[in-house]
């Protein structure tokens, strides 16, 4: 597998996962473009070195070892560029998981993450907190534009007493309460409760 | 700068053309299954990826032949009744790759060929979107289908707008509902 189809593989698997969803790290196949990288570089190096021990001028020349040396720098810069876009759309979505999910990332997501893309998302977490403490505003809420400061919900899962902006409640599943919209909001995106109407 | 990420502009570069070499290169045998030695000699027709045929057509070192998707077969099949073409199977970045390979072989009846196609069909697109639930549609291409989620999405969105119901949803990375154990 050479010639870009390995890192190919790496930008289908982003695009064959429904949008925003992310499939695990791709260890394996992430490790092997890295090594055709490399053994690219390696072609690329002796076939300019050929070209030197026979005198001809490196910046000029166009003969046939030339234009495969061309051809293995295109392949080595066309992997880079599936590896970047990879590493890049996964923290696009990584990213947004904070405004979505909240602090905590539930295991099944979590166990789909590389060790840097852990990293990367409780240092981003941390930043977006320090900013939010430092303004003194919750920016993760009011993700869509309030109609009523309060809102009818169901609990789904077992909370337990939990302590709420205005209130102490005890949110059993399957009970039903009146919340500050504000409250409500994270619980209701983590699944845990859902929103009544009519 | 804004292309380089971009997942479906990796993919469509991916594309499979056919290239004839014009001139020979060392050490990159595999790119030509019937290469006997580790070159690519002059005049070798080759299948390469779009990418990589690119790249070398700047250089002056292949030239790139006509993919059969914008031959005359196709372009008869599709003024017989556009709609009924299956582009997806011909080629999936149909209108992608058409712009991007039109300089390439010279070809400049290409451009209008794509406008008429996508026109014809656009109709058709619009109005199966509408009224059709699947989310997937036979015989699109790319950058049909975007434009066919699109329209379904602007629909589901108007309709619930309309009757009302709750606002906050549960987030969508976290994929179905678990039964909770009981």
């Amino acid at each position: 597998m050479m010639y870009g189809r390995g890192a190919c593989q790496l930008v289908k698997e982003l695009s064959c996962s429904e949008s925003g969803q992310l499939t695990a790290f791709n260890n394996d196949l992430f490790d092997r473009v890295i090594k055709e990288c490399n053994a690219h570089h390696l072609e690329l190096q002796s076939l300019m070195r050929k070209i030197q021990e026979e005198g001809l001028d490196i910046q000029t020349t166009r003969n046939a070892d030339h234009y495969g040396a061309v051809i293995h720098h295109l392949s080595l810069v066309r992997n880079k560029r599936c590896l970047m876009a990879y590493v890049y759309n996964r923290a696009e979505i990584i990213q947004s998981l904070r405004w979505k999910v909240g602090p905590v990332l539930p295991q099944e997501i979590q166990k789909k993450l590389s060790y840097s893309e852990e990293e990367y998302f409780k240092n981003h977490s941390a930043a977006l907190e320090s900013y939010m403490s430092e303004l003194e505003l919750d920016l993760t809420v009011d993700m869509v534009p309030p109609k009523d400061p309060y809102i009818q919900v169901r609990v789904l899962d077992d909370i337990g007493e939990v302590l709420l902006s205005d209130q102490s409640s005890n949110l059993a599943r399957h009970s039903m309460h009146f919340l500050k919209r504000t409250d409500a909001e994270q619980f209701i995106s983590q699944g845990l409760m859902e929103e009544l109407t009519g | 700068m804004a292309h380089y990420y971009d997942i479906d502009d990796i993919l469509m570069e991916e594309q499979l053309v056919t290239v004839v070499f014009q001139k020979e290169a060392n050490g990159v045998g595999l790119l030509d299954p019937g290469a006997e030695t580790n070159r690519v000699e002059q005049g070798s027709k080759v299948e390469m990826p779009f990418w990589l045929a690119h790249e070398l057509h700047q250089r002056q070192a292949v030239s790139v032949n006509l993919p059969p998707c914008f031959n005359q077969k196709t372009r008869k099949e599709i003024q017989a009744d556009a709609a009924c073409v299956d582009l997806r199977n011909r080629c999936l970045y149909f209108y992608e790759l058409g712009c991007k390979i039109a300089p390439l072989v010279g070809d400049r009846t290409i451009g209008s060929f794509l406008l008429y196609t996508l026109t014809s069909r656009y109709k058709d697109v619009l109005s199966k979107s509408h009224t059709t639930v699947s989310r997937e549609a036979p015989k699109l291409t790319k950058e049909e289908t975007s434009l066919y989620e699109t329209a379904q999405s602007s629909m589901i969105a108007f309709k619930k707008w309309r009757m009302g119901g709750p606002r906050f949803q549960r987030a969508s990375i976290l994929g179905r509902k678990r039964k909770p154990v009981a």
